[in-house]
């Protein structure tokens, strides 16, 4: 799989890249800014793009613009957007109108190295990959200003979350350690609480549960 | 001048006693006259009789003058110009000595009459016309009377060094015209200022004109108009002289005592503007323009540190020169010079006015000055917390930065180093201990992005104030409203950190001590004004004093010229309120 990095800093650049190709990945460039990622991702077509969110020259929000570009210029690459500080806003803007191939993670979770693998693996093969901690900062809000959500079990909760994070039935099974079956029980149950329309694709369901989650 | 205790200062009651002596003088020296006059007077007796009674006249309205308005020169001069007219009546007596004065200084009191009216109504002449005006008229009345005397071997007292009627008439002529040159020069003059002056001034002013200019020309034109025209005999003629002259102290003094009163009056409202409650009182400089009638007049305060004049805002300022139109009288608290009166001397002749309507305001003016440097000093401070502040947050995004860029990224590294060692092993507790460390060094990352958060959240720095509003109220574990009403990008950044952290500081406290199961949080502009408003629906009873931080809110606030409110009655929950301006 080739992958496109865009990191301004150059000790966590050499590490993630390190990381990827330990992982399995074909780096196939590593740049410190936006102008300079979106120039790589036009030229190498890559299958997955990981970049920071703030990036030169005015180190705010560069790395999510430009993710937001090249998933308008080159809706074939996945994209995952790190950043230090991951908040509600920034994972609806990347999510909305197509919450597939999108990742927005803590650039802490690199240190993971085995999940963060997973993780981006998963995107690129179509999925989702949001944050437990903006999952958790969403679904607190959504549990404060609706009784629905307020009405599932705390179980039931859990695996809401972890279907936000874009986690499928044996992942969330063997994390809860559960049977894939009872965890197919509670999605139900949750679609039927929420009134959200019954999804066998884990693609659609997570779209389904952000959406909801973001309103 | 009264004192405080209510009792007379020494120096207006010495000048009592030598106005008191000044008229036994000339009650004396009227006597001693119709002593010597009465009693070879025969039937025109009652002619001298009225000149020593419009003496005393003279005097007593001069004293009257003088002892009302010591200051001003008037009463001075119409006494002295009484003691012309006695000097001029003494042709009369008998006595050779006494009778060549009186011939020298016939007609001296006119002249003096010509220099009241130029010198009304402060006594002093002022312009250089005036002045050659004035020293005309009594180069006609003591040196163009010689020829009189002297070459008339007929004059009642034998002065005369020829008889040369032709050098007689020739002198006689020559005085008349230089009189009328006077008299001439002198309506001009006056006709000049009265058309000058304001209305206020005029009415003052008209009369006494009018009759004091109708007398000194009627009274030498009197010879010819009443024998001629009139044919009236010459003790006749001297009576209506005489009664004409009685006239010009009277007018005078008139003038003087009445324009001074019309001021008394607008001393009385200065005082009253002074009892004024500050916010409705005008400025100084305006309340003393509409006392003393001068629209240019300005004042200037003494700056003791600098030893300068400066004007009210603190630009320095000279005092005009003496002498000049523009005139400047210090004002004094306790000795210490604390301002000026800048004022028009054209407008207003009397410098003793401005000094007496200085000694009113005095402590008014100290009062702003003491303001003026009051609020220079509140303004140097206000500044100097604001670049304390904006220091502050200046450091606190430098911290975070710094935080950001540096140690955020060091603890993904180790904690990836971490990882790698604990892959890398095959021993199944170096693989615990590596991995458990890494999940360590997590942990401390999001304490430390939580840190990072607190001290300036990169969400203001980089999206501004609603997306961090957002966020904050995002992570609030009550249900929390948020009203945003502003356009991002449009506020300065001083104001975006301020409101941000109103809100932060604003929910944090409601969440320690409220207990409430709602809060509301309101970010609106209005006009010019920001409103942010953080309401809980809690206990209240919720206070500035122990929190530190909410102190430190109102400093914060204050210093961007905001207002913190906090109402938190008990049972009807807390609202903490700031209005901040959208403009610094």
């Amino acid at each position: 799989m080739r992958v496109v990095i865009g990191e301004d800093e150059a000790l966590l650049r050499q590490g993630l890249a390190l990381v990827l190709e330990q992982g399995g990945f074909e780096v196939v460039a590593a740049v410190p800014d936006a102008a300079q990622l979106l120039d790589a991702v036009a030229l190498h077509r890559p299958d997955l793009v990981v970049t920071d969110i703030r990036m030169p020259p005015t180190r705010t929000d560069e790395g999510l613009v430009a993710a937001l570009r090249i998933r308008r210029d080159h809706p074939d690459a996945a994209i995952v957007v790190l950043s230090q500080y991951v908040q509600r806003r920034y994972a609806v803007e990347l999510l909305t109108d197509r919450p597939a191939r999108v990742g927005y993670l803590l650039k802490q979770r690199i240190a993971d190295v085995g999940s963060f693998c997973a993780d981006l693996r998963r995107v690129a093969a179509g999925g989702t990959a949001l944050d437990p901690e903006v999952v958790d900062v969403m679904v607190r809000r959504a549990q404060l200003a609706r009784d629905a959500l307020a009405r599932l079990t705390p179980r039931q909760q859990e695996v809401l979350a972890l279907m936000a994070e874009g986690r499928s039935n044996a992942w969330i099974a063997s994390r809860l350690v559960v049977t894939e079956k009872a965890v197919v029980q509670h999605s139900s149950r949750i679609y039927e609480a929420l009134g959200l329309p019954v999804a066998v694709d884990d693609h659609r369901r997570v779209l389904a549960v952000i959406r909801y989650l973001a309103q | 001048m009264v004192t405080p205790d209510g009792t007379r200062s020494p120096l207006p009651r010495s000048l009592g006693r030598a106005l008191v002596l000044l008229a036994i003088s000339a009650l004396t020296l009227g006597a001693v006259q119709l002593a010597l006059v009465l009693p070879t007077a025969g039937g025109a007796w009652w002619v001298h009789l009225l000149f020593i009674l419009v003496f005393w006249v003279y005097v007593a309205a001069g004293l009257l003058a003088w002892w009302r308005r010591p200051s001003n020169r008037m009463g001075s001069l119409i006494v002295v110009g009484g003691l012309a007219l006695f000097a001029g009546s003494l042709g009369n007596t008998g006595v050779p000595v006494l009778a060549a004065v009186g011939t020298v200084t016939a007609t001296l009191v006119l002249a003096v009459a010509f220099h009241l009216l130029h010198a009304f109504p402060s006594g002093r002449l002022r312009s250089r016309a005036s002045r050659v005006t004035v020293a005309a008229g009594y180069v006609v009345a003591l040196v163009l009377q010689a020829p009189l005397y002297l070459f008339d071997p007929g004059a009642p007292v034998p002065l005369a060094v020829a008889d040369r009627p032709d050098l007689l008439m020739l002198g006689v002529a020559v005085q008349r015209v230089g009189g009328i040159a006077v008299a001439a020069a002198t309506t001009v003059l006056l006709a000049r200022r009265l058309v000058r002056s304001d209305a206020a001034h005029r009415q003052v002013l008209g009369p006494v004109f009018g009759y004091g200019i109708a007398a000194v020309i009627l009274i030498p034109a009197s010879a010819t108009l009443f024998e001629a025209v009139l044919g009236l005999p010459v003790v006749a003629r001297a009576g209506l002289q005489a009664l004409l002259l009685g006239g010009v102290p009277i007018a005078f003094a008139l003038g003087v005592l009445r324009g001074g009163f019309a001021r008394t009056g607008e001393l009385e409202e200065l005082g009253t503007w002074l009892g004024a409650s500050g916010g409705a009182r005008p400025a100084l400089a305006a309340a003393l323009r509409r006392a003393l009638g001068d629209d240019s007049l300005d004042v200037v305060f003494w700056m003791p540190d600098t030893r300068t004049w400066a004007d009210s805002d603190g630009v320095p300022v000279q005092l005009p020169p003496p002498g000049g139109e523009r005139a400047g009288v210090e004002v004094e608290v306790g000795g210490r010079t604390v301002g000026a009166i800048v004022y028009d001397a054209s407008l207003i002749a009397d410098a003793e006015l401005v000094r007496t309507a200085g000694r009113v305001i005095a402590i008014a003016m100290e009062r702003e000055r003491l303001t003026a440097e009051l609020l220079a000093s509140q303004d140097a401070l206000r500044t100097s917390r604001a670049r304390l502040v904006a220091a502050a947050d200046r450091e606190r995004r430098r911290i975070a930065q710094n935080l950001h860029d540096g140690l955020q990224v060091q603890l993904v590294l180790l904690a990836l180093e971490a990882q790698q060692v604990a892959n890398a092993s095959t021993s199944t507790p170096v693989q615990d201990r590596a991995t458990s460390l890494r999940k360590g060094i997590d942990d401390a990352a999001a304490d430390l992005r939580r840190l990072v958060h607190d001290v300036m959240p990169s969400t203001l720095i980089e999206q501004g104030l609603s997306a961090a509003t957002e966020d904050l109220v995002d992570r609030i574990p009550v249900p929390t409203r948020l009203h945003l009403g502003i356009t991002d990008g449009a506020l300065p950044q001083a104001i975006e950190s301020t409101a941000y952290f109103v809100v932060a500081e604003g929910l944090a406290n409601a969440l320690k001590h409220s207990g409430a199961a709602a809060f509301t949080v309101r970010i609106e502009r209005r006009g010019d004004r920001l409103l942010v408003e953080v309401h809980d629906d809690g206990v209240g009873g919720a206070s500035f004093s122990p929190g530190r931080g909410l102190r430190g809110l109102a400093d914060r606030v204050e210093v961007v010229n905001g207002r913190l409110e906090m109402q938190s009655a008990v049972g009807r929950g807390t609202r903490l309120s700031a209005e901040l301006p959208c403009v610094l």
